[in-house]
């Protein structure tokens, strides 16, 4: 009898199984294939590698700008994969390591639900006072005749590749298919973007969304909005426009990003009375579901599906099954694109203050006023925005495009998570010459 | 030649120590070993005594100040010597401005820390064993006025040590939250927030963009009515009394240009009085476990304005005929209405009328007015069918509600007194002399 049996060793599910460790507790994690879920094997880091490499060679070929002369720089794809490869499995050894520091029984093999606190893997049973449900997402296969012939690759396939393809079609302008879109851009490739919706980056504020397509298009990136794929043949996408005419892009490859679906199925999730569709497991703020003993965190729930909101669903979940009062705040869980340039978020964005009636007041910077972006960014372009409420100036959503975001959003995270006021936020010092100075610029401008 | 005394270093972590009181003043002879000044440090207290005989010259900081350890103090030597090459560059940290009685800081001085509820109650923080200069200073800074502390230092004495350490044992306050907090609103027992913080949405008082904020007044209101269900026992009794004697009164004075208006109420409210006189036990306060028995029956009456509910008080209405007391009571009135009425005739009641028979209420529950412990509610006059001599009747009656406090009154004698209202008022005539 354990006290507590995780299913899924994902970014949600291994820190739950750790932090239950090392809470003393006799926990076991269930997993199927590699440790470390689709953020280590076929997601976050592997995505995060090659365009690491991507940007190594788009800066070899701007080198002169910064007055160094290198020759043609030459993407070898291979080594690249191999690259990624390298890092995964060190990555994969780390989660290894951490169970094993932790107490945690990896148990391999595909688990079954038999009852609310038993499993069944490879016909064997355990028991458990607690379980948590932590078995992600897969990439969603839309209904569209051909999605799956042999020229179209998905999230996981993708890399894969061993060669650098003359030309990729997309399908899904969200923020997997444009991280695949500017990598494959800045290694060579004529990307063409489908997307079904007027704008890209859905989720990310309308300021940020229409300064990212604006910067993509002018790094060569062609997008098709509000575009209907049909089919696809062979090498060919067949596309009705905004007007409603046919037209077709034809492509080396085709890249299927259109969104990820939990992992609900097959699990014996029916026979229990757990309250899931399609759309995930419902949970709530505190990790439950509608069965005692049964909890859910990550991909699976289809809340945030985030590596990072995933984790801390997870040990909030643990923290509430021993005991431990504990809620996921998600207008705090900030959320990062690593296109280039990239775009980080936390909290609200415009639209939603706007929809929701609250009174706001808003400061928009460009990312240059911090002296740092323009040294590091030769022609760099990107902002900073602050939204705060109109009574208090307490911090309620920061949007940020222009490399460099990504690192300096958690500071904003604080701001929204302990509702800091604007008058407050002043007060913090921001290391020069950074270009976090960009976020206290905004915060300064909030009048 | 003249001498500094500075501010020991009285602990490896001490670094500054607050001026508690100035025993010697400027000008006064001392001999070596007398103490001339009381220090505090965050845990205790300490004497600096004259290290030689001599005149004290000069004092460098006032009680209050926070001084860095090693800066002088005082100066000693013979008078006319010169004290300038003394004195500290740094003047210390300023004295808390009039500590007692400090006016809340403003927002950009808001504590992040508040304490819950039920324990904040600024018209209850007088209970509290005394503080230390440096602990008073720590309340102020930080906005922090608990309602309880026990004090480790000498005879109770709350220390800043203390202090700080119940400020921590709270959960902290967001910055829109303690704003919000610094508007009114109520801080919650448990947030939600990273670490327990308790954030704006944990407020109840927070309706988001939709709602609005009650007024100072309306939250001053709320909170009495709160504290009034909260800290009392009450209870409500409910009778009648034939109105026939009032109606033919108030008639007569209609009638009468020589006295001046007097309402029904009015002459309920003298009815009240006499019997208040009669039965004192009724006309007390209730205050921290004691009774204290009114000095005069001073009535408050509650009164409807355009800002809310307020309730003046007729002042020793014991003393008054019935055309006096009406004539202060309309005075007090008018004066609330329109927003005139001073904060003096606003406290000080050892009683409370209500009055909503003029709506038609037939009966009704008043909440009291602690500390006071009874408030009668006046109702409606109505035709009701009564027996006399085996034949049905039908009379004026008018409505009487008494809540008391049972902490203090118990049913019987609760009973005994509105009985006693009943007479007086179907013996108005005789008792009001116009």
């Amino acid at each position: 009898m354990y006290d507590l049996i995780v299913v899924g060793a994902g970014p949600g599910g291994y820190e739950a199984a750790d932090h239950a460790g090392k809470m003393g507790k006799k926990v076991a994690l269930v997993e199927k294939e590699q440790l470390g879920g689709t953020c280590l094997n076929v997601g976050c880091i592997p995505a995060k590698a090659f365009l690491r490499s991507s940007r190594l060679f788009r800066d070899c070929c701007e080198a002169a700008a910064y007055g160094v002369r290198v020759g043609a720089p030459e993407f070898d794809m291979p080594a690249v994969v191999e690259r990624k490869n390298r890092v995964v499995a060190t990555l994969g050894k780390g989660v290894q390591g951490i169970l094993k520091r932790a107490g945690v029984e990896v148990i391999r093999g595909y688990a079954r639900l038999i009852s609310r606190n038993t499993i069944e893997v490879a016909g064997s049973r355990y028991q458990a006072a607690n379980l948590l449900l932590a078995t992600g997402s897969r990439p969603a296969v839309p209904p569209i005749p051909g999605i799956q012939s042999e020229h179209t690759l998905d999230s996981n396939t993708v890399f894969a590749l061993q060669h650098v393809p003359a030309t990729m079609a997309i399908i899904g302008g969200g923020y997997i298919g444009l991280e695949f879109a500017c990598f494959f851009q800045e290694i060579g490739t004529q990307v063409s973007v489908f997307e079904m919706l007027p704008q890209i980056a859905t989720g990310a504020d309308e300021e940020v969304s229409a300064r990212m397509l604006q910067i993509l298009e002018r790094k060569g990136i062609e997008f098709h909005l509000s575009a209907k794929v049909l089919r696809i043949e062979g090498h060919t996408v067949y596309f009705a426009t905004q007007e409603g005419r046919q037209s077709s892009v034809e492509a080396e490859y085709i890249l299927n990003s259109t969104g990820r679906v939990p992992v609900v199925d097959d699990l014996g999730l029916e026979n229990l009375g757990i309250d899931f569709s399609s759309k995930g497991i419902r949970t709530s703020e505190q990790g439950k579901t509608n069965i005692p003993g049964l909890w859910a965190c990550g991909d699976v729930t289809g809340r945030r599906m985030l590596a990072h909101a995933a984790t801390r669903e997870g040990m909030v979940a643990v923290n509430n099954m021993f005991g431990r009062k504990d809620r996921v705040r998600y207008n705090a869980v900030p959320a990062v694109v690593y296109t280039h340039p990239e775009v980080a978020m936390v909290g609200r964005t415009e639209e939603e203050l706007r929809n929701a009636g609250i009174k706001y007041k808003k400061s928009v910077v460009p990312m240059a006023v911090a002296g740092r972006f323009l040294v590091e960014h030769e022609d760099g372009t990107g902002l900073v925005k602050v939204l705060c409420g109109s009574d208090f100036g307490e911090i309620l959503g920061v949007h940020a495009i222009g490399n460099g975001c990504s690192e300096f959003i958690v500071a904003a995270a604080i701001m929204v998570e302990t509702e800091m006021c604007v008058a407050d936020a002043n007060e913090i010092v921001f290391p020069h010459p950074t270009v976090s100075e960009s976020l206290k610029e905004a915060i300064a401008g909030v009048h | 030649m003249a001498v500094a005394v500075e501010m020991p270093k009285l602990g490896n972590t001490v670094e500054e120590c607050l001026i508690a009181r100035w025993l010697k003043q400027e000008g006064q002879v001392v001999s070596a070993g007398e103490t001339v000044v009381e220090i505090e440090t965050d845990k205790t207290s300490f004497e600096v005594a004259a290290t030689v005989d001599g005149t004290v010259l000069a004092k460098f900081f006032e009680q209050g100040a926070l001084v860095p350890v090693f800066t002088p103090l005082f100066v000693l030597g013979n008078p006319g010597e010169n004290v300038e090459p003394f004195r500290p560059q740094s003047k210390g940290s300023t004295p808390a401005a009039n500590v007692a009685g400090s006016p809340m800081p403003n927002a950009r001085n808001a504590s992040p820390v508040v304490q819950p509820v039920a324990t904040t109650d600024a018209s209850l923080t007088n209970s509290t064993a005394p503080l230390s200069p440096r602990a008073q200073r720590f309340a102020e800074e930080h906005n922090f006025h608990p309602q309880t502390v026990s004090g480790s230092g000498p005879g109770g004495r709350v220390l800043e040590g203390d202090l700080r350490a119940l400020y921590h044992s709270f959960p902290k306050v967001s910055g829109a939250a303690s704003r919000r907090v610094q508007n009114g609103a109520e801080v919650p027992r448990e947030g939600s927030g990273i670490g327990g913080m308790i954030l704006s949405s944990d407020m109840a008082s927070d309706r988001g963009a939709s709602g609005t904020r009650i007024s100072g007044v309306r939250e001053k209101i709320a909170r009495r009515m709160r504290e009034a269900v909260i800290s009392t026992a009450q209870y409500t009794l409910h009778a009648s009394a034939d109105a026939c004697g009032l109606l033919m009164l108030r008639a007569r004075i209609k009638a009468s240009s020589a006295v001046p208006d007097i309402n029904i109420n009015d002459l309920v409210t003298f009815c009240v009085v006499q019997a208040l006189l009669e039965v004192p036990d009724l006309n007390v306060l209730f205050v921290d476990g004691k009774i204290l028995p009114g000095r005069g029956v001073h009535i408050g009456f509650a009164c409807d304005t355009p800002r809310g509910l307020l309730v003046p008080v007729v002042r020793n209405a014991q003393a008054m005929t019935v055309a006096e007391l009406a004539t202060r009571t309309k005075e007090l009135s008018a004066q609330a209405v329109q927003v005139k009425i001073s904060a003096d005739d606003l406290s000080g009641g050892t009683f409370t009328v209500s009055n909503l028979g003029v709506f038609g209420i037939e009966s009704f529950t008043p909440l009291l007015n602690p500390p006071q412990v009874a408030i009668l509610g006046i109702n409606a006059i109505q035709v009701k069918a009564v027996r006399r001599e085996g034949k049905v009747e039908f009379i004026d009656s008018i409505g009487l509600s008494l809540t008391l406090d049972h902490q203090i009154i118990d049913g019987a004698p609760g009973a005994r007194f509105l009985k006693l209202v009943r007479e007086k008022i179907e013996n108005v005539e005789q008792i009001c002399t116009i």
